[in-house]
């Protein structure tokens, strides 16, 4: 446990280790990107469903879902889809903005919010 | 009331009923793990938008304003949820405190304590309250205020005024039609309790199915035009419940108490308009909005179409008047974290918080809405009861739009004998007490 080397730490590594069939992970995955830069410095805690915490798909797009579901005008972000939180935003009167609808009703976006599976 | 001409035979009056317990089915609800934020995110937003509103008519010099916007010694009107904290409250985690304080002897009845006090809370933030205005011991958790005071110096808000959500509107009653028609409240039967006397019950169905008495008798429970039952209509015996699987005789007996009651509510069902509600002790969920009871539990009754089982609260329409009610659980909680002089006056406060059951889901299990409240009451009832409290009680409430709302407190009849009689036409109540002690 002393070893610094978390790679040999967590036997997680998709090459080695545990079998498991890709395709019913992928839909679910959630997308980390809690930090940014190498995963030497990952803390164990942040590490989960298999994957390390990867910088990945974290663009204009996801930005613009992360700022809604950050907002509380519109209430908590936990417990439901991000569509689902959209529509209640707009069923209550809250106004919220057409182009999160639009991103999240065509877009290949994550359609769960921020906190997914991390709390 | 018509009488046959001749053979003398009596005709059972009617009433055109229709059910709004829409509202309080969850049939439709899907879990996905949601928490309970935002059931409060719902409330708070449903009830500030209606509070926004009486603002301009009661501090119209002043604006509301965020808890997180507040200024030092400026006077302005925050809205949000009450936080009431309770030292003597219950909590999960005392079983892991190490120390062992000589903490007061908490009563199971009221947690209340005069170190007791109010947090006011929004989305950006909360502040606590002080003032005389505000008292903690009338106050529970989860209502929503708005209140006009100013940020002082210690960081706390002391409290000028509060404004409470008021009574909803309220559709007139019907024109009075002259004709005497009446509804009976029953509740707390608790068959299968050792204290239920089954022939209290017996005397009370064959009075209101008008097997009882003279012609003039018989006349008067022809005016009866529906029965509701408000809750705990059955009590199982706890003992059997030991964690160990259940042995077959022990099954049988558990199925005992329904029998009795469901042979007893076709008695009912066979001539009058009945409604179960569920309570605390009946075999339905346990979180509010108690779903209603299943249809198979009652094979003999549930054949009738005048059985009807309804959800817990429930809220239904008689000939145009509205009736709005639960079987308990929310005014007990009440009594258990707040102070007042009778049961009336805790439904008193609900309706003038415009609220069922502010303290669900903190103290009192709810399901977790995601998007609406279904506790919050939309129109002002014409008829509110409470089914299962000690003793029978009633008054009539004026709003200060005209409303005007008959409260009942329905006793619990096993312990009491009593039932409770409204007269559509006037809203009048009467107790309707069956014994059978001959007394010395």
């Amino acid at each position: 446990m002393a070893s610094s080397d978390m790679k040999g730490f967590f036997r997680q590594k998709k090459k080695s280790g545990i079998s498991k069939p890709k395709s019913s992970k992928k839909s679910s995955k959630p997308k980390h990107s809690a930090s940014c830069g190498s995963d030497i410095v990952q803390p164990p805690a942040l590490v989960s469903h298999g994957s390390l915490d990867l910088q990945d798909e974290y663009d204009g797009k996801e930005e613009v879902l992360r700022q809604f579901d950050m907002n509380m005008a519109y209430g908590p972000c936990l417990g439901m889809s991000r569509l689902e939180r959209w529509e209640r935003a707009n069923a209550l009167g809250l106004h919220p903005p057409k182009e999160v609808e639009n991103l999240l009703r065509t877009g290949k976006v994550n359609t769960e919010c921020l906190w997914d599976g991390r709390v | 009331m018509e009488m046959g001409s001749g053979n003398g035979v009596l005709q059972r009056e009617q009433s055109i009923y229709n059910s709004l317990d829409e509202s309080f089915e969850i049939q439709k609800e899907m879990y996905r793990g949601q928490q309970y934020s935002q059931i409060y995110f719902a409330r708070l937003h449903l009830m500030r938008t209606l509070l926004n509103s009486l603002l301009p008519t009661w501090k119209p010099h002043l604006s509301g304003c965020a808890v997180l916007g507040l200024e030092k010694g400026k006077e302005c009107i925050i809205v949000g949820t009450l936080y009431k904290h309770m030292k003597l409250k219950p909590s999960i985690l005392d079983e892991y405190s190490k120390e062992r304080s000589a903490s007061p002897l908490v009563q199971p009845h009221n947690f209340m304590h005069s170190d007791d006090y109010l947090v006011l809370e929004d989305e950006s933030g909360r502040v606590m309250l002080r003032g005389d205005h505000l008292l903690p011991s009338v106050c529970v958790t989860g209502m929503v205020v708005a209140l006009h005071g100013k940020e002082t110096g210690a960081g706390d808000f002391l409290v000028e005024d509060i404004l409470e959500a008021g009574l909803p509107h309220q559709i007139e009653l019907p024109l009075d039609h002259g004709e005497d028609k009446f509804v009976v409240f029953i509740s707390g039967l608790s068959i299968g309790s050792s204290s239920a006397n089954p022939l209290h019950f017996q005397l009370f169905v064959d009075h209101i199915t008008g097997h009882l008495g003279d012609e003039k008798e018989q006349g008067i429970a022809a005016q009866i035009v529906q029965v509701v039952i408000a809750g705990n209509s059955v009590e199982f015996s706890r003992g059997i419940f030991n964690g160990q699987n259940l042995g077959s005789k022990d099954q049988s007996r558990l199925s005992e108490p329904i029998k009795e009651l469901d042979i007893l509510l076709t008695q009912i069902a066979a001539g009058i308009p009945l409604d179960i509600m569920p309570g605390a002790t009946d075999p339905a969920n346990f979180a509010l909005p108690q779903q209603p009871l299943h249809r198979c539990l009652f094979p003999g009754s549930a054949a009738y179409n005048t059985f009807r089982s309804c959800t817990n609260p429930h809220s239904f329409e008689l000939d145009n008047v509205r009736f709005l009610g639960t079987s308990g659980q929310n005014i007990d909680d009440l009594a258990k974290y707040s102070d007042a002089e009778n049961k009336l006056e805790f439904l008193e406060r609900t309706l003038r918080w415009r609220h069922l059951a502010p303290t669900a889901p903190n103290t009192l299990g709810c399901y977790p809405f995601t998007d609406r409240d279904p506790f919050f009451i939309e129109k002002c009832p014409h008829v509110y009861f409470v089914g299962n409290q000690d003793k029978y009680e009633t008054s009539l409430m004026k709003g200060s739009d005209g409303q005007v709302v008959r409260l009942i407190c329905i006793p619990r009849f096993a312990e009491t004998g009593t039932a409770v009689m409204l007269n559509l036409r006037n809203l009048e109540c009467y107790a309707l007490s069956f014994g059978t002690q001959f007394g010395s």
